[in-house]
């Protein structure tokens, strides 16, 4: 009997040592590059997927510990990149480097499912767990706030 | 002659695509870095226009975060008349048939934009033509628009698609006419970037992120002092573990850009070579910079420049002026060693084999990497194949490639495709770093309060000795900026101290000038309160009262950003209490910079309002991302300002992640207002000139909410 992780709606059978990162089973066995390494230490944020919904750090998260669990990485917050963050994101032209974003929209998308109606300090506090190297700070929270309005009027 | 029609066999043999249409190759005549005797003709960039109308430029230029890829092909397809949404764009593979690929020193733009438009006009002019003789009319009555030449008596209308080939029977016109400014469409417009799709949904793939069949991953740890070596290495604990496939040294070779020697783990996955890694008893011999405590070493170099030191330039008589002076003031500056830290880690992707050698990689520069790799494996450049991928990030790191050295290394000793990431660690400990600087500054006022003699004294390792490590001291070259300085004052000296490196020292966005920009603004700040005069109005005189033709132009574009920017962010307004703002001017690859800085100080706890740019970089390409460049570089330069600061201690590196190297984040984003000036100079880069100016007017305006003057950045350093 395999154990498995339900991953962007698909069922995948663990066959690695469990302690295994969830990032490093992600990107290096699977192949879903978008959740990114950037520190390993739950540091920058460049690996933020969701489990059930809320963002973790996958890079500190043993793949045990989500067994039988659901995850969405970036390549399944949604089917065709119509998440209202991730059209605020181009609208606002966000990205520079790019590398880094993935993270920021995952950890965006569990804060507005939460938070939809955020305070520009709350988002600053939040998104602090971030980095981007590249400065884009302020896009982000431009964005956050639009695809916020967005998602009120829906 | 820049411009020449490339045949199906050219073009096939360049890029591996197929020809079909029109297509154009481009030379870029000012490139700094023309092959020694390259003779004929070497396009450096293809565009072409297929039979269906798809329009695709292949250009070499990595592309790094920094829009480049956007604003050179907007330039071809304004001057083309093409439609945007037909227009894509393709890295090319690093080989010298794309010219110098480096990237860096912001010259892209200056290199690239002029061709560029050359070649967009005179294709625009070939099927107008093309056009003008299907129809038998003469081509003043035919006109191009959005990827059609139209028939101005009957509103006829060819496809670009249905004309390119018959173009490509044409000469290329020698002088095609450019359009003027009013004219443009594409340029100085914001428009979508090519890249940003795929990256919102994870789909972009960086060099860390490439994949192929029968890839294993490699983790390495490096020497931790430069210049050691391996002494022994006991693997059995990681050859144990289950999914390791080997262990491989990695040596130095004689090369700047060569692996600093270090032990790699092939394994399955990474995860599992980051593990076995830790199993490794390794003994290092340190090596003869085994000592290198970089806190001592600071106090040294400003010993070093607190007395007289080489000289590099003079002008005029310093120490008369400084004799004669009214008022004299002297205050020495120093600055950390930084580390790029891009959000990618340094990875690439090799595969050797005994006839071939394939690299993927987020480079700056590809050819370095085929000249590296060619001296390692003993084989030709041209046999080195350099895929260039996406850089997460770059900041000059990704232009000094050890890390593909490494993969290449490993892949050849294992015999099969490597993956090799470093760990955030090794990155941070493995690096090129920013120099760690000293500088002393002596200026006399005259009565008026002018400045009548500046003598300015640095010391710093510099990058040269990273290449020639007897160099132990800066010289001509690493004084550019300085000797050209546009305050022009009649009594200038510069000299160099004594500053051996004990570290590889390379090229950091914005390099010298972070610190030349520093000193020279901070300085300038205090002589204006020594002189009672408000710094904006000291700054104003010392720009009008430049007597130096070959320094009058720059001197007046700096006046110009410097007016546009206490314009903007309303310098004099009276201001509350605990609250201040500094300026700060600089001029650097050949764009020019004032930032103006409002802060708000509480105690220790320093808050930076608003930041307001103004930005002289001659005609803007796009102004969205020359914003978004200088939004990155407020950030970087608040980020070096307080914390980020690399620390020796008995030869290493003691840094080792974001925690303990912190980088700025969200909540201490300021609000940044960017302003360009509005001219008819042609266009220069910005991905470096941005930073300079933050720290020196971020210091400054401290100073005017508090009184506390700091002299040494970062002023929050970390303990580490
Ligand atoms: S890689 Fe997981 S938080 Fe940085
Ligand atoms: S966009 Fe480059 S690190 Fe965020």
């Amino acid at each position: 009997m395999s154990k498995k992780i339900n991953i962007n709606g698909k069922d995948v059978s663990v066959d690695v040592d469990e302690n295994m990162p969830l990032l490093w089973f992600l990107r290096d066995e699977l192949e879903l590059t978008g959740t990114k390494y950037g520190c390993g230490i739950a540091a920058c944020g460049a690996c933020a997927v969701h489990l059930d919904g809320a963002a973790i750090r996958a890079c500190v998260t043993p793949v045990s510990s989500v067994i039988g669990k659901k995850i969405t990485t970036i390549e399944g917050l949604s089917e065709d990149g119509s998440h209202p963050l991730q059209k605020a994101w181009l609208a606002n032209n966000v990205p520079q480097c790019g590398y880094c974003q993935a993270g920021q929209i995952m950890g965006a998308a569990d804060f507005l499912s939460k938070n939809p109606k955020p305070k520009e300090e709350d988002i600053d506090n939040v998104m602090s767990a971030h980095i981007c190297r590249c400065g884009t700070y302020k896009r982000i929270k431009k964005a956050i706030l639009e695809a916020a309005a967005d998602m009120q009027e829906a | 002659m820049n411009l020449q029609k490339v045949n199906r066999r050219e073009f096939l043999k360049a890029t591996g695509m197929t020809a079909g249409g029109l297509v154009m190759g481009v030379t870029v005549p000012m490139s700094l870095h023309a092959e020694e005797g390259e003779t004929g003709f070497h396009p450096k960039v293809f565009i072409q226009i297929a039979e269906n109308g798809d329009t695709t430029l292949y250009c070499g230029r990595a592309e790094m975060g920094q829009g480049i890829s956007t604003a050179l092909p907007a330039a071809v397809a304004d001057e083309l008349e093409a439609d945007w949404s037909r227009v894509t764009v393709l890295q090319g593979d690093g080989d010298k048939k794309y010219g110098s690929q480096a990237t860096g020193g912001s010259r892209s733009i200056n290199e690239f934009f002029i061709p560029m438009r050359t070649a967009g006009a005179a294709m625009r002019e070939m099927l107008i033509k093309a056009a003008s003789q299907s129809w038998g009319i003469p081509e003043s009555d035919c006109y191009a628009e959005l990827h059609f030449v139209h028939n101005k008596k009957n509103k006829k209308k060819l496809s670009y698609g249905e004309l390119s080939s018959v173009a490509a029977k044409l000469p290329v016109p020698t002088k095609p006419a450019l359009k003027s400014k009013d004219q443009f469409r594409y340029i100085g417009k914001p428009l979508t970037r090519h890249d940003q799709d795929e990256v919102v949904v994870g789909k972009r793939t960086y060099g860390i992120d490439t994949k192929i069949p029968g890839l294993k991953y490699a983790a390495i740890t490096h020497v931790p002092v430069y210049g050691g070596k391996l002494k022994s290495v006991d693997k059995t604990g990681a050859l144990k573990m289950k999914g390791v496939v080997d262990v491989v040294e990695v040596e130095r070779i004689k090369s700047p850009f060569s692996s600093l020697g270090g032990v790699a783990v092939v394994a399955d996955n990474t995860w599992t070579a980051q593990q076995a890694l830790k199993k490794l008893k390794i003994e290092w011999d340190l090596g003869e910079h085994k000592g290198y405590d970089s806190k001592t070493y600071l106090q040294d170099l400003i010993k070093n420049v607190e007395s007289p030191a080489e000289k590099i330039f003079s002008r005029g008589d310093v120490d008369k002026g400084l004799e004669e002076a009214a008022t004299r003031h002297s205050a020495s500056y120093t600055g950390g060693h930084l580390s790029h830290s891009p959000m990618e880690p340094m990875a690439s992707l090799a595969w050797v084999q005994d006839d071939s050698c394939e690299i993927w990689a987020s480079t700056q520069n590809p050819q370095q990497i085929q000249q590296v790799i060619a001296i390692f494996l003993g084989r030709k450049e041209e046999d080195i194949v350099v895929h260039v991928t996406a850089a997460g990030g770059a900041f000059g790191r990704k232009g000094k490639c050890d890390y593909v050295h490494e993969a290449a290394a490993i892949s050849k000793a294992v015999g099969v495709p490597v993956q090799l990431t470093w760990s955030r660690e090794e990155d941070m400990r493995t690096g090129y770093y920013h120099s760690i600087n000293a500088q002393h500054l002596e200026a006399g006022l005259d009565k008026d309060g002018n400045i009548s003699a500046w003598l300015q004294r640095a010391a710093f390792p510099s990058i040269g000795s990273t290449f020639n490590p007897s160099l132990d001291r800066a010289n001509e070259r690493d004084f550019t900026r300085p000797i050209a300085h546009p305050y022009g004052i009649a009594n200038y000296k510069l000299e160099s101290g004594h500053a051996p490196a004990h570290t590889r020292i390379g090229w950091y966005r914005a390099v010298y000038d972070i610190f030349y920009g520093f000193a020279t603004n901070v300085f300038t700040d205090e002589l204006a309160q020594k002189a009672g005069i408000d710094t904006l109005t000291f700054l104003r005189n010392i720009y009008d009262n430049n007597k130096d033709p070959v320094l009058a132009k720059s001197a007046s574009r700096c006046r110009g950003v410097l007016d546009l920017a206490a314009k903007k962010g309303s310098w004099g307004k009276k201001m509350p209490k605990n609250h201040g703002l500094g300026i700060a001017v600089h001029y650097s690859y050949n764009s020019y910079l004032a930032m103006l800085v409002h802060v708000e100080t509480k105690g220790d706890d320093i808050k930076v309002h608003r930041v307001d740019c103004a930005v002289d970089c001659g005609l803007v390409l796009n102004p969205d991302i020359a914003t978004a460049q200088m939004e990155g570089a407020v950030v970087m330069g608040l980020s070096l300002s307080l914390r980020e600061d690399v620390t020796f201690r008995d030869g290493a590196v003691v840094n080792s992640n974001y925690h303990d190297y912190p980088v700025l984040r969200h909540n201490e984003m300021p609000e940044v207002h960017v302003h360009f000036v509005d001219n008819d100079e042609s266009p220069t880069g910005l991905g470096e000139p941005g930073v300079p100016t933050f720290a020196p007017a971020f210091i400054n305006a401290i100073y005017a909410a508090s009184g506390k003057r700091y002299r040494s950045i970062p002023i929050k350093p970390m303990s580490v």
